[in-house]
């Protein structure tokens, strides 16, 4: 299997994009956005899709600790 | 004359002249030797002397910041030691090849889903932001893959041909590879592969910047930008001095 062109990287990246774009306008709620979701699926790699979606989770991580601040979970720290 | 304030009305006493100076209206001080546009010109000498001195030994401390930091990565002595791989045109290269260049090298992998891609645009743009000076000498683009159960001379030259045309491509014998990889201290680590056998290798994101004698002297991570990237080549190569005899 070779490595997707710059064409297929570019096509899959704008599939991406729609789809975060979607997300961002439903506030994450995926099931407004199936249609795109499948678009990228089906214009990325499947370890993209993968990667991608752990670089979404992160970077709406960081935003929440960029706006709500960082809050401890309870169960941590045993001492 | 009821406008001047009542002391002047007073009648002062008369001072021997050693004091009659005290009196006056400046309350105390001698008069002004020179008049005020000279006193300017004094001022904003001085004042330009004290600022030349400062941004004199400031940029002689920037001076040796950098000195200190080659001589640090020169001990780091990262890259030493020559390397056998293949270009993307299945031509033999070593380390002494790139000997006399300046070369800006790069590890990533063809299959890279958005990393690789986006720092090997960055690269080929400080590398034709430096072409567009013609007193400096051609920098040389280079990459070098971390996959190279993937990454055979055809992926490679599929890839290489997308960024400047100058980029040359790099693979070769897995081992051979891999030995490169641990040179620079490049971290890579192949991920799991999915049903189709395809994987994404973490890695280690940064641009190296080799002299002409071959050794390491600057890097450049993700939040360099090309016009930063190609500022501080140039400055590397306006002020080389080779430090290998």
């Amino acid at each position: 299997m070779s490595a997707p062109t710059m064409e297929e990287r570019k096509a899959c990246w704008a599939a991406r994009d729609e789809f975060w774009r979607c997300l961002d306008r439903h506030t994450e709620d995926a099931q407004r956005c199936e249609k795109l979701r499948r678009s990228f699926e089906s214009l990325c790699p499947q370890q993209w899709v993968k990667h991608f979606d752990k670089r979404r989770d992160f970077l709406k991580y960081k935003e929440k600790l960029e706006t709500e601040g960082f809050h401890p979970p309870e169960t941590a720290g045993k001492h | 004359m009821a406008l001047l304030p009542a002391r002047c009305l007073r009648r002062v006493p008369v001072l021997p002249p050693a004091s009659r100076a005290l009196s006056g209206p400046r309350g105390g001080l001698p008069p002004p030797a020179l008049p005020l546009s000279r006193r300017v010109a004094v001022v904003a000498v001085v004042g330009g002397f004290a600022g030349g001195t400062w941004l004199y030994f400031r940029s002689r401390k920037e001076r040796e910041l950098r000195e200190r930091r080659q001589r640090e990565l020169r001990a780091l002595a990262l890259g030493q030691g020559d390397f056998q791989l293949v270009d993307h045109l299945g031509l033999p290269r070593s380390k002494a090849d790139f000997r006399g260049q300046w070369v800006l090298l790069y590890f990533g992998f063809t299959h890279c889903p958005d990393v690789c891609p986006e720092e090997l645009e960055k690269l080929s743009r400080a590398v034709e932001l430096l072409d567009g000076d013609s007193a400096l000498p051609k920098v040389q683009p280079l990459f070098i893959t971390v996959d190279p159960e993937r990454d055979d001379v055809e992926a490679v030259a599929r890839y290489v041909r997308d960024f400047h045309p100058r980029l040359l491509g790099l693979t070769g014998n897995a081992e051979k590879v891999r030995e490169v990889s641990r040179a620079y201290r490049v971290y890579a680590s192949a991920g799991p592969k999915d049903e189709d056998g395809d994987y994404i290798v973490d890695h280690t994101v940064i641009i190296y910047l080799l002299g002409p004698d071959g050794l390491f002297l600057d890097y450049y991570n993700r939040s360099k930008t090309a016009a930063k990237i190609a500022e501080s080549v140039r400055r590397h190569i306006e002020t080389y001095r080779p430090l290998l005899d």
